[in-house]
C-alpha cells in the first residue's frame, strides 16, 4: 500500500513547479488526473527553443505515473465536467497566474462551495494575495525575489541564476503542506487552501541569512566559503574537470586531514592552528590542500578523505548518478522505459518507508489516455455523452 | 473564504526531535509550524547549531542559523548516554506521534532507537531518519556537510551559469549559498512525516528514511531526464541563450523572456532600437542563434538602467524582470509585507525580530510562528508532566 491511497487529485498544473509537486504526490499514492487540452497541452510536452532544447522536453520526469483527460476550459460544458470532476476528487491543484481559476469559475470559493472538504493547492510566482500577486516569473526570477540569487556567487562575481532546481523546490514545499492539508482534512473534514509562492520558497532557503539582515547584519555572497569552516571548498584534481569537495568540521577532522595529507608543517604553523585562524588564512589553505588533491584520482582522494572521517565528495555529474551505485541500491535512481520503449534513469520520489511502496508505476500519458477510466468509471458519463462532447470541443 | 479561527494542520499532533544537522533540524521547524508540538531533545551541553556563527547582537547569545530552525519549539535536555535520560525520552515518546532524528544506525541501537524496539514499544510512533546518504546503501555512514551534499546531488556541479559561469570559466563549480541541500532534505523529511500520518491510518506506524542527496537530487530532476535524452548538462553551456543576469548601473536585475509576446515587450522596454526589428529576429529560433550578440546589446543597455525603474516598466510591459534583491530589501518589501512572511518573535539576547514562518499560506493567512527559539532546557517542566499525566490532556494542552 502507499501512504495516500485513496487521495484523488484533479491537477490542472502545468510547466515545471505545479507538475513536480503532485508527480510527488503520486508516486506517493495519490491518484492523480492530470487536466490538458488539445488547444492546450503542456507546453512541456513540446520542444522550447530559448533553453536550446530542440528535441524532446523535460516532460516525462514530471507527467510520468499520472492520468491523463482532456477538457476544454474555454467551453462553459468544460468548465461543468471539470467541476464534476473537481467533486470526486479530494485535492485540486492548479499553477496558473492568480485570477485566473476564479475567472473560469474554479476559484476556491466556488469549489468550496460545491465541495467543502476539497484542499486546493494553489502555485504561483508571488502567491495569491499580495500587491506583486499578478507578476509573471521563472525560476531564475524567483531566486532572485527571494535572495537567494543575490547570495549565491563567487565573492567577486554577479548573483546566480536559479534554475529546474528552484521551481522543483517550490513543487516539493508544495507536496509537503498538499499533505498537511490532507492529513487535517482526514482528522477534521475540514478542506482548505493552500497558497504555495515561489518567492517565498526562495526566501525560505535563505531564512537565516535574512533573519540576520533583520539584526542588522550583510550576509553577502562568499562563494563556496562557509561561515565558519576551513578547509572548506571544491577542489581540482589530477582529472580534467573533476572536483572534490571537502569539509572540516573541528580540530580533530584538521588533524587527520593533515596527517594524510603528509603535510605535519601544517599543524606547527601558528595561522591554521585554530579554527578561526584557519579561517582568516583560508585561502593560503586552500592552496595547500589542491596541492595533494591534484596529485590523486577524485575518486581516490574521495576514498581516502572518507576513510579517514573527513567529509568529502565528488562533484557529480549526471553520469555519475545514473550509474551511482548508493542511489541505485537505494531506489533512488531507477530505469523506466519512456514514451518510445528505449530505457533511461529516472527519480523516484526521494523517501523510503518501512511498509508502504512509494514510486512510479506507469510512464507519461498520452493526451486523454484515461478518459474511459476517468469520464467513464468515475464520473459515469456514457459513451454517447462522452462522444457528443468529443463533438462539441468540449473534451478536446 | 479566509478563516482565522481554522486550527493549523497538525493542531494536537506532537513531535520529538533530536538532531544535530540542518536537515532534520528544519524537518522539525516545518513541522512545529504546520502546529504540531515539538519538542527539541537537546544534550545537556546544548544542540550543536545553537553555537554556529553568526551570532546575533547585541548579546551574541543566540545563533541565526538556530534562531531560525528553533523557531517555536519546546526545549527540554536530556543526557541519552546514560539510562535515567533515556527513561526520560520515553516519557516523551509514549505520547509523541512522531520523531525526527538524525542518528546514526549504530546510534539508534545503543540508544533503544532502532526501528525495531521503536514499533514494539511506541506502537503509533512514526520515525523519520534525515542523514546524508539516508540510513541504508553504501555511503550510509559517509561523512558529509552541505557543501560535499549539493555536488553529491549534481547541482553543485552545473553552478555558476550564466553571466558568472562567462565571467570565470575556470573557476571551481559553485554550490547555493546557505544550506540549500540540507533544507530540501528537511522540507522532503516533513513530506515523509505527513504522509505516513496520513498512511497511519491505514497501514499503522512506520519508519521512514530520508537521504538528504537524495533529497537535493529531486529537485535537480530534470538534469537526469536529460541525461537520458543523450545530453550531459554542463554548468559552461546551460546558459539561457540570451537574457538572464543583467548589469545595471545600481545592482543586478534578471531578464527571462520565454514568449513570443514578453519578446515583443521587451523591443519596447529597450524603445525599439534598429537592430532588434531585424525581421529575421521575429524568429525564436533565429534568436536562440544570434544569443550572443542580442545579450551584447541588451548588456550595453541595461548598463544605463537603474533596477527600480526598469523593473516597474518591464513588469507593465509583461517582460518577466524581477531585481535581484539583497536580503534587506526583501525585509522591507510591501509585497512580503502585506503577505506576513516575517513574524516578529523573541529571540534571547537579541529582541522582537522578523523570522519567516513559512512560504505558504493556508485559508488565507500565513501560518503563525508561535515563539521565538527556546533556551536551553525552557520547558523542562514538561517531562515531569508527561510523566504524570495522560494523553487526552497532553493533546489538549499541545492543541
Amino acid at each position: 500500500m502507499k501512504p495516500l491511497a485513496g487521495v484523488r487529485i484533479a491537477d490542472f498544473t502545468l510547466h515545471a513547479a505545479g507538475p513536480f509537486c503532485t508527480h510527488m504526490l503520486s508516486q506517493l499514492g495519490a491518484e492523480c488526473i492530470k487536466i490538458e487540452s488539445a488547444a492546450r497541452p503542456d507546453i512541456f510536452r513540446k520542444p522550447h527553443p530559448v533553453y536550446g532544447r530542440m528535441g524532446p522536453a523535460s516532460f516525462d520526469q514530471v507527467a510520468s505515473n499520472k492520468l491523463s483527460v482532456r477538457i476544454n476550459l474555454k467551453d462553459a460544458k468544460g468548465i461543468a465536467l471539470a467541476k464534476k470532476l473537481v467533486g470526486v476528487s479530494d485535492l485540486v491543484c492548479e499553477s496558473f497566474r492568480p485570477g485566473v481559476m476564479e475567472r473560469l469559475g474554479l476559484g476556491y470559493d466556488e469549489i468550496a462551495a460545491l465541495k467543502p472538504s476539497v484542499v486546493m493547492v494553489s502555485v504561483s510566482s508571488s502567491g495569491q494575495s499580495g500587491p506583486d500577486s499578478h507578476f509573471a516569473g521563472y525560476a531564475p526570477l524567483f531566486g532572485a525575489w527571494g535572495a537567494l540569487g543575490y547570495l549565491t556567487g563567487y565573492e567577486d562575481g554577479p548573483p546566480i541564476e536559479m534554475r529546474h532546481a528552484m521551481d522543483h523546490s517550490v513543487g516539493m514545499n508544495a507536496a509537503m503542506a498538499a499533505v498537511a492539508a490532507v492529513y487535517r482534512l482526514r482528522q477534521t473534514g475540514r478542506g482548505g487552501h493552500v497558497d504555495i509562492s515561489a518567492r517565498e520558497v526562495a526566501c525560505s532557503l535563505v531564512g537565516e541569512a535574512l533573519l540576520f539582515a533583520a539584526a542588522g547584519g550583510e550576509p553577502a555572497r562568499i562563494g563556496n566559503d562557509h561561515l565558519r569552516m576551513a578547509p572548506h571548498g571544491v577542489f581540482r584534481t589530477r582529472e580534467e574537470d573533476r572536483w572534490l569537495t571537502i569539509a572540516v568540521r573541528t580540530d580533530d577532522e584538521w588533524r587527520r586531514l593533515a596527517k594524510l595529507i603528509d603535510a605535519p608543517h601544517l599543524l606547527s604553523d601558528p595561522r591554521f592552528e585554530t579554527e578561526a585562524n584557519r579561517h582568516t588564512h583560508r585561502r593560503v589553505l586552500y592552496g595547500e590542500i589542491e596541492h595533494w588533491t591534484m596529485t590523486h584520482e577524485a575518486g581516490e582522494a574521495e576514498r581516502k578523505l572518507q576513510a579517514a572521517g573527513i567529509a568529502a565528495h565528488i562533484s557529480c555529474n549526471m553520469k555519475d548518478i545514473a550509474h551511482d551505485r548508493h542511489l541505485r541500491e537505494r531506489g533512488t535512481v531507477v530505469d523506466v522505459e519512456d514514451t518510445t520503449g528505449r530505457e533511461r534513469a529516472a527519480l523516484k520520489a526521494p523517501i523510503r518507508f518501512s511498509k508502504s511502496e512509494v514510486g512510479m508505476t506507469r510512464g507519461t500519458p498520452r493526451l486523454g489516455e484515461d478518459e474511459d477510466y476517468v469520464f467513464g468509471e468515475l464520473l459515469g458519463l456514457s459513451r454517447e455523452d462522452r462522444d457528443v462532447l468529443i463533438d462539441q470541443q468540449v473534451i478536446y | 473564504m479566509t478563516d482565522e479561527a481554522a486550527a493549523p494542520p497538525l493542531a494536537g499532533a506532537i513531535a520529538v526531535e533530536i538532531s544535530r544537522g540542518v536537515a532534520a533540524t528544519h524537518a522539525g521547524r516545518l513541522l512545529c509550524t504546520l502546529g504540531a508540538e515539538t519538542v527539541l531533545v537537546e544534550p545537556p551541553q546544548g544542540h550543536p547549531l545553537r553555537r554556529e556563527p553568526p551570532l546575533l547582537p547585541p548579546a551574541y547569545e543566540a545563533s541565526t542559523l538556530f534562531a531560525f530552525l528553533a523557531a517555536g519549539k519546546k526545549s527540554i535536555t536530556c543526557d541519552l548516554t546514560n539510562p535515567a535520560g533515556r527513561v526520560e525520552l520515553s516519557a516523551l515518546l509514549d505520547e509523541a506521534d512522531v520523531l525526527i532524528h538524525d542518528l546514526r544506525p549504530d546510534e539508534r541501537v545503543k540508544l533503544d532507537l532502532d526501528e525495531q524496539t521503536l514499533r514494539a514499544r511506541y506502537p503509533r510512533l512514526i520515525d523519520v531518519s534525515v542523514l546524508p546518504f539516508g540510513a541504508v546503501g553504501p555511503k550510509a555512514d559517509w561523512q558529509a556537510e552541505e557543501i560535499n551534499l549539493i555536488h553529491a546531488s549534481g547541482e553543485g556541479f552545473l553552478l555558476p551559469n550564466g553571466l558568472a559561469a562567462e565571467l570565470f570559466p575556470e573557476r571551481p563549480p559553485l554550490k547555493v549559498y546557505g544550506h540549500f541541500a540540507e533544507y530540501q532534505g528537511g522540507v522532503v523529511a516533513a513530506l515523509g512525516a505527513l504522509s505516513a500520518l496520513v498512511g497511519r491510518a491505514q497501514g499503522g506506524a512506520e519508519s521512514v528514511d530520508v537521504s538528504i542527496q537524495d533529497a537535493a537530487l529531486a529537485v535537480g530532476a530534470f538534469a537526469l531526464q536529460r541525461f537520458g535524452d543523450g545530453s550531459l548538462e554542463h554548468r559552461s553551456t546551460r546558459s539561457f541563450k540570451y537574457g538572464g543576469v543583467l548589469e545595471c548601473a545600481d545592482g543586478y536585475v534578471e531578464l527571462l523572456t520565454l514568449e513570443e509576446r514578453q519578446w515583443g515587450g521587451l523591443i519596447e522596454l529597450m524603445g525599439r532600437p534598429d537592430w532588434m526589428l531585424d525581421p529575421a529576429l521575429s524568429d525564436s529560433l533565429e534568436r536562440s542563434r544570434r544569443g550572443t550578440e542580442i545579450n551584447r546589446e541588451v548588456r550595453a543597455w541595461a548598463l544605463e538602467q537603474r533596477t527600480a525603474d526598469v523593473v516597474a516598466r518591464a513588469q507593465a510591459l509583461g517582460v518577466p524582470m524581477a531585481k535581484y534583491a539583497r536580503p534587506a530589501e526583501v525585509l522591507s518589501d510591501p509585497h512580503e509585507a502585506a503577505r506576513h512572511l516575517f513574524q516578529p518573535v523573541e529571540i534571547p539576547g537579541a529582541g522582537r525580530l522578523p523570522v519567516l514562518s513559512t512560504p505558504f499560506h493556508l485559508d488565507g493567512t500565513a501560518l503563525p510562528l508561535r515563539a521565538g527559539p527556546p533556551r536551553l532546557g525552557e520547558h523542562q517542566n514538561l517531562l515531569m508532566a508527561r510523566r504524570h499525566r495522560e494523553r487526552p490532556a497532553i493533546v489538549a494542552e499541545a492543541s
